[in-house]
């Protein structure tokens, strides 16, 4: 008597060509998967060329500018998780003229989008009304200050930059994973 | 937990992805395709590891594809779309001195495979080539005719 433990009857439920050789062809189910097939290949087309757009993060979509009587702002709208970017403030001339300049920024710069150092240096950093507040003399920032981003977690955040008396400037970011 | 499901989704990404880009025929990866292997597993790397570059993330995310892979096969064996859809099905590409032009097109295999695999096969011609099959695994299976 047999010791094997499980058995089963062979059954061949595979279509038979001829009635010789068992195939298990299902063009039906072929057909349908290069359909499937065909339409991904559209999709990763479409996916890379909003890549290349920008629309994804380091592309000319990505590219954005706020401005007003005090300051241009460059930055990127969408960024990528752990890959450095530069958020760029250049002060108009009127600000300028001031000796010192005052820029606050909301603390989402430093938390979310993850600002690891800023060119250059501020004379003096003051904590405060949901942020910081960077002083920089008219010497050491001959018109423009730049934020060196490198954000640690996606998301969608937004930021706020100010020089005290004029109007704030708000722009939302978008963080891909 | 983050490593596991970043491990998780590039595991069914690159599933997705190699499935797409379709099966090749030949007993031996070619250059063309030892290139895609590599890039590919290169590329999922860099972002399945991050800045975590840790012996314990190396170890719980090979864990977790392993344990990935585990769970795929044996939900393959119970259920048959899922294998089909995972693996797709044989195709004919030749049967009774017939091409199947269209699968041939669509899988994108020339009747220099098929005829590849029947030399290797001691078949001389075409015509005593009864059926040929592309495997599931990318195999070409070549049955003589009797004539």
């Amino acid at each position: 008597m047999s010791d094997v433990a499980f058995s089963k009857p062979v059954q061949d439920s595979v279509p038979k060509i001829n009635d010789e050789v068992a195939v298990g062809e299902d063009l039906g189910f072929q057909r349908k998967w290069w359909k499937f097939e065909t339409l991904m290949w559209w999709v990763i087309a479409f996916i890379l060329v909003l890549n290349f757009a920008g629309f994804l993060g380091r592309g000319p979509m990505a590219h954005a500018m706020l401005s007003n009587d005090a300051m241009i702002v460059k930055y990127e709208r969408v960024e990528r998780t752990g890959t450095p970017s530069i958020l760029e403030v250049q002060f108009q001339p009127a600000t300028l003229g001031k000796g010192l300049v005052k820029l606050h920024v909301s603390q989402s710069v430093v938390n979310e989008l993850g600002a690891q150092r800023i060119i250059p240096s501020p004379l003096d950093t003051a904590v405060g009304r949901g942020g910081l507040t960077y002083t920089f003399t008219t010497e050491e920032a001959p018109g423009s200050v730049q934020f060196a981003l490198q954000p640690s977690k996606p998301g969608i955040f937004h930021f706020t930059l100010e020089v005290p008396g004029s109007a704030p400037l708000s722009a939302r970011v978008v963080v891909m994973p | 937990m983050e490593a596991s499901v970043r491990a998780i989704l590039f595991y069914v990404f690159l599933v997705l992805v190699v499935r797409i880009v379709g099966r090749r025929p030949g007993k031996q990866i070619t250059p063309f395709e030892f290139v895609l292997v590599f890039f590919m597993g290169g590329l999922a790397l860099t972002a399945m590891v991050g800045d975590d570059a840790s012996l314990t993330n190396a170890f719980i995310q090979i864990l977790t594809v392993a344990l990935a892979h585990f769970c795929i096969a044996m939900a393959r064996t119970k259920l048959r779309r899922l294998a089909r859809l995972l693996d797709g099905t044989p195709l004919i590409l030749l049967e009774n001195g017939q091409w199947r032009s269209e699968t041939l097109s669509k899988m994108r295999i020339q009747d220099d495979d098929v005829m590849a695999q029947a030399r290797d096969q001691g078949i001389a011609t075409l015509d005593k080539i009864e059926i040929a099959i592309l495997e599931r695994n990318g195999q070409i299976s070549i049955i003589e005719g009797s004539k």
